[in-house]
Formats: structure tokens, sequence, C-alpha cells
């Protein structure tokens, strides 16, 4: 069987085989909210990182009891399903202030209580200037106390050190795979991509590993499912986990070759290295790699990003994704519209529930751009 | 020969059959239960109108939302590209079109060619569509035919929000229990409505020579109060405004078929080989007597 069906099956559902081999080993599981939370700081802990999805989720009954209509529905779904129990199987919850929805779900989660274990706030500052670096390096100090209390372990600078070595070699591995998609032929589409990030973030890291290492073997073998592809399209925005969607954006010939989101380039975008304190090289890592709009002090660094990205991956057009009541997107697709428009670059911005339908509408906005940026070449 | 374009739509399925660069039937019905058997009548309608078969017909374009049903077509367009091509096509001079319909409404700036240069469309809330005029008609007491006429003979608009149609729907109750006249809620109706499409048409910059297509493109107080908030007249088209994607379809149906004939053609040259070409028998050389060397 290839390697992508079974990465498919590993994005589709919120638990695995992978993760219930770590319970039996006497390993915790630790959910992670956001890529600003290092999952090595978790690892060194002892625990198996878990990215937070609402992946499996049915709708937004339960979590509508805590949030508003007017709330983004990532925070909605993933609060109904931790209400239903698809998270009972972690030790606790790292959240982040990513923005004011998912303050909230913080707040709300505290107040419901599902048997998620613990739970943790990780305060990140909104930019990356020196006095910012200094106060998340005290907030990552911060993690790993609450990390060694609720587990029981201790971070050490060699147990921290091992666990930044396995995530760089998960980081160039992945970069590997994602820079064989500038092939005239890319071997991956975008929906197989999404799935092996959506697959290798649920599973213990050492298994993420064998797992990309067996995807790169079948890349290089040759293989290219979509031919080659009509259009070539570059996918921004953040919290982006529908293979649903994804396939939407690659119909009518189209493929995505790479991308600017959070299950994406800002997972894996620069190592964090092995020298000097391995603390303080985790947390200039994570301030430094390519960043996510809630960032204040870096839109041209973003834009700039996008746009070399787009030349090196040959990228026909951009698609601005983000989901319904997500302010920092806006204001993001809103810059990036125009930046985009004075490089040349045709883009599409796209508003979207998170599994939330639509897909007449959506399909008509896709194919009529994709006829657009057809009748200009 | 003979074009077909098929639009199936969330309320009426349209078909223009184009015949010499001319349109020679097109059909607008209501929608069926499926999309597909929608497209099936109303195309056998037009050929029949046209005194033509199916087995006339050269290539057939879907469009609309019921696109993807249409199992008989040769090709689909959105209809946004339809719309566009199908306007430019009854109008040359049409640059920008504000096409309502029944659940959308989308606007569409066109190139020199008629092909889609930018556009918007409307998100999920159907404010601003045929479906709310439809809605409020009923709540109003009147046909959707009439909705317009009655908006025409008002003394005034009366305020009607244009957020949901939900809402706009309680503001026309609540006009109605005061006793007010119908002609000045239904006037209200047209220009929530029509503020709500100039308000989609500013995230676009419209060219000059726009135009009004699809069904609410038919109630003349929608469009003359969408004059109003755009500032602009809205250029003539020479077909009923309704069949636009439908004809754009059809239009496309004809420049795949071009395409691919030039494509063969193309194909044919640089596979001819070189010995095979009679140079005496090549008509239209001029000046060559086939002697040359």
């Amino acid at each position: 069987m290839s390697v992508f069906s079974e990465l498919r099956r590993l994005a589709e559902a919120p638990h695995n085989d992978y993760l219930a081999a770590a319970a039996r080993a006497g390993r915790p599981v630790v959910g992670a909210f956001c890529t600003y939370v290092p999952e090595e700081l978790v690892h060194a802990a002892g625990a198996v990182p878990y990215r937070m999805r609402a992946v499996g989720s049915s709708g937004t009954a339960l979590g509508d009891t805590y949030f508003s209509s007017a709330n983004c529905s990532f925070v909605r779904r993933v609060m109904d399903q931790g209400l239903r129990g698809a998270f009972d199987f972690l030790a606790g919850i790292v959240f982040m202030n990513g923005c004011d929805h998912n303050r909230r779900l913080f707040d709300n989660w505290r107040h419901a209580n599902p048997a998620t274990g613990f739970s943790h706030m990780l305060f990140v500052p909104h930019a990356g200037s020196p006095a910012c670096l200094a106060q998340y390096r005290l907030e990552l100090d911060k993690l790993a106390r609450v990390l060694r209390e609720r587990l029981g372990v201790e971070v050490t600078d060699d147990r921290l050190r091992a666990s930044i070595a396995l995530y760089d070699r998960r980081r160039r591995l992945l970069r590997e795979l994602a820079g064989l998609r500038r092939a005239p032929e890319p071997p991956v589409t975008g929906t197989e991509f999404l799935a092996l990030m959506l697959a290798v973030t649920a599973v213990p890291p050492e298994d993420a590993v064998e797992l990309i290492e067996r995807a790169l073997e079948e890349a290089r073998a040759g293989r290219a499912p979509a031919g080659t592809p009509k259009l070539r399209i570059f996918v921004t925005g953040s919290c982006l986990e529908e293979l649903s969607h994804l396939e939407l954006v690659e119909s009518h010939g189209a493929v995505v070759v790479a991308d600017a989101v959070c299950l994406g380039a800002r997972t894996f975008d620069r190592d964090v290295g092995d020298a000097g304190d391995p603390m303080d090289a985790l947390a200039r890592r994570y301030l430094a790699r390519v960043s996510c709009p809630r960032m204040m002090d870096d839109v041209k660094g973003r834009m700039a990003y996008t746009i070399d990205a787009v030349r090196a991956y040959a990228a026909d057009a951009v698609i601005l994704e983000k989901l319904e009541f997500c302010s920092m997107m806006s204001g993001e697709n809103y810059i990036a519209g125009h930046e985009l428009a004075k490089a040349g670059i045709p883009s599409l911005a796209l508003t979207r529930e998170l599994y939330g339908g639509e897909v007449g509408q959506l399909k008509t906005r896709i194919q009529a751009f994709y006829e657009k940026v057809g009748n200009r070449s | 020969m003979i074009y077909a374009g098929v639009d199936v739509g969330s309320l009426t399925a349209k078909a223009v059959l184009l015949r010499d660069g001319r349109v020679a039937a097109w059909h607008v019905e209501p929608v069926s239960a499926t999309p597909g058997e929608s497209a099936r009548r109303v195309l056998e309608a037009a050929l029949e109108k046209a005194q033509a078969r199916r087995d006339d017909l050269t290539r057939v374009c879907a469009t609309g939302y019921g696109r993807h049903e249409m199992t008989f077509a040769d090709l689909e367009r959105s209809e946004i590209s339809c719309h566009g091509l199908g306007t430019f096509t009854s109008n040359p001079v049409v640059r920008s079109v504000i096409d309502i319909g029944g659940q959308d409404c989308k606007v569409v700036v066109l190139d020199d060619a008629g092909l889609v240069d930018d556009f918007a469309m409307n998100d999920k809330c159907a404010a601003g569509t045929g479906r709310t005029l439809e809605l409020l008609a009923r709540t109003l007491g009147v046909s959707l035919g009439e909705l317009g006429p009655r908006a025409l003979r008002a003394r005034r608009a009366l305020p009607v929000s244009n957020k949901c149609s939900i809402f706009m729907e309680l503001d026309v109750m609540q006009w109605m229990h005061q006793g007010r006249r119908a002609e000045d809620i239904a006037r209200g109706i047209t220009a929530s409505v029509a503020r709500r499409v100039a308000a989609l048409a500013g995230k676009v910059t419209l060219r000059p020579g726009v135009c009004i297509s699809g069904g609410v493109s038919k109630n003349a107080a929608v469009v003359r109060e969408l004059e109003l908030a755009l500032g602009v007249r809205f250029v003539p088209l020479a077909h009923d405004p309704q069949i636009m994607g439908a004809l754009g379809a059809a239009c496309f149906a004809r420049l795949e078929h071009e395409r691919a004939r030039e494509h063969d053609r193309r194909v044919l040259r640089a596979s001819d080989p070189v010995s095979s070409v009679d140079a005496a028998a090549t008509p239209d050389c001029a000046g060559c007597t086939g002697g040359a060397p």
C-alpha cells in the first residue's frame, strides 16, 4: 500500500494506532494549539506532542453553547469535539494566545473542564524584537516548569538537545519533500501534502520521521499523481485542515505546489540548530521562522516570503484563505491582495467556514478565478 | 454548425442555440428536481424552436450551479465567465456586468475580448438576490412580476434593512402592520436590494459600459435604484438579459470548437512530411510557378 494512503487514513481521524502504542508504552500525549508552541519542549518532557485539530467534527452544537456564531468555526468545532470526548486521550493541552478566539477557547475549556488533563496558556509576544524574544524565553521556561510538575519529567539541556535534533530532522525531511513540488510534474499534490502534515503532527516524531522518509522514497521514485498541472497554485492562510477543501482548490487541473499555512511551511521553515543554549535557540527559531499574521511587526517579511516562494515554485496564482470572522487574516489578505497585484501575481481571497459546505459557491469562484488566470496566459 | 449553451441556475434553466454566429433559439423554464433533467428539457425545447436535432449540435457548454450534472455537455465554464462573454456578445461595448440571479449576485469586469478580468461575488447571504425578492413579494402579498411596477408607483421608499433576508422580512411586516402603502414598501425592498448589490460592486473597479443581467434585471425598480446607487446608466443588451449565461456558454462552445480545429490544423501541418508537399499543386503561391528550386 502506498504510504500516501496510510497518511490519508491518519489525517482523517483525531486518534490513531501510533498514539495508542505510545500510550501503551507509558508516553503521555499533550495537545498543542499553534505552531508557536515548541513541540521539542513537550517531547523533551517525555510526552508526544499532538497538533490540535477539528478532524472528525460533525458539527458545533455543543461548541455553540460556549461560543457565539461570530466566533471562528475552528474554535467552535474543536470545543465541540473536546466536549464530546474526542480528545480524552490527552494528558494536557498547551493553549496559545494566537487570537482572541483562541484565548476564549482556553477560558471556555477550563470552565467546561473536559477530561483532557491540564490546560496551560503559553503567552507568545506579538513581535520579534529583542524584548519580545526575552519574554518568549521566559514563557518557555514557565512551560518547562509546568510540564515538569504535570508529567514529572525535568526538561534538561541534554533531553532538549535530543528533541531538537529529532525535530530538526523532521523539518529537513519535510522541506526536502516540499522542495520536490518545484518539479513541472509535482510528485505530491497539495491535498496529499496536507494529509501528510496532519498525519505527522498526530504521531510520535520518531514515527513521523519514518513516514516522511517513506513518502520521500515514493516521491523520488517518479510518481506524478496529477501529471502536468494546468495551473500551479500557492496557498496562504492560517487554519487549513480540510482535505476536501484542498481537493476543491485542486479541481479543474490545478495543483497546490507550495503554501504559507500553519500545517505547512510554518511548521518546517528553519531549523533550531545545535549551537548554544538549547532553550535560547528554541526561542530564536520560533520567533524567526516564517511568521503568522498574529505577529504585528513582520507584514513585509510575510509578503516577501510569499512572493519569493511563488517565483521559486513557479506558481501561477495565489489563493488567500481565511475562516469567517478571522480578523487577522482579513487584514492580512487585504494587504496581500494589493502587494501581489503590484508584483503581477493574480490572487483570489476565499472565506469559508471550517468543514462548512458552501461547495457550490466556492467551486464557482475557484473555477472563475482559474479561467481568469488562464485568459491571461 | 450549431453551438449550445445550457445554464441551470437555482431558479431557472436556460438554453441558447447559436447558428452562424446568431441566436437561433432560446428557452427558459423553472428548474425541476434534478439539474441534469432540467438541462435536457430546456435544451430539447430550444432545439424544437430551432427545428434542429441533438445530432445537429457541434458542441454543448454547460454553466450555472447545475453545470457538473450535465453529463452530455462537451465542456463547462463558470457562470461568471459565461455572463461576461454573453453580455459582451450581446453588446460589444459592455465591460462590466452586474448579474443578479436567483441565489447569488456577481459583478464581473471584462477585458476587450469579453473575458473575465476581475469579479466579485456575494457570500453565502442571499440578501441581494432574486430569492429575497421572491420571499419579500410573497410577504407583501404581490406576485414577483408585480413588485417592480408597484415600486415604481411609490411616493417614497420606506426603510428596509439590507443585512439579512429575514431582517428585511421583519421590516416589511412591520410596515404592513402599520398600514403603510404597499407601493412604498415595495420601493423600500427594491432600494434595499440595490444598495446591497452596489456595495458588492464597490469591491471591484467598474469599467465604463456597465450592463445588468440575470432574472432580477427584469425588475425595472431594482434596475432604476441600482443605476442611482452606482451613478451609471446601464447599456442595453440585444437579447433577453436572463439568457446571458447560456449565451456566453454557447459562445464558449464555439470558441472551444474553433480552438480545437486550429490545434488540429497545426498538428496536421507539423506532421506533414516535407517530401509530400507538392509545390505545383499548392494554390495561392504568389509569384511561384512551381519550378522554383
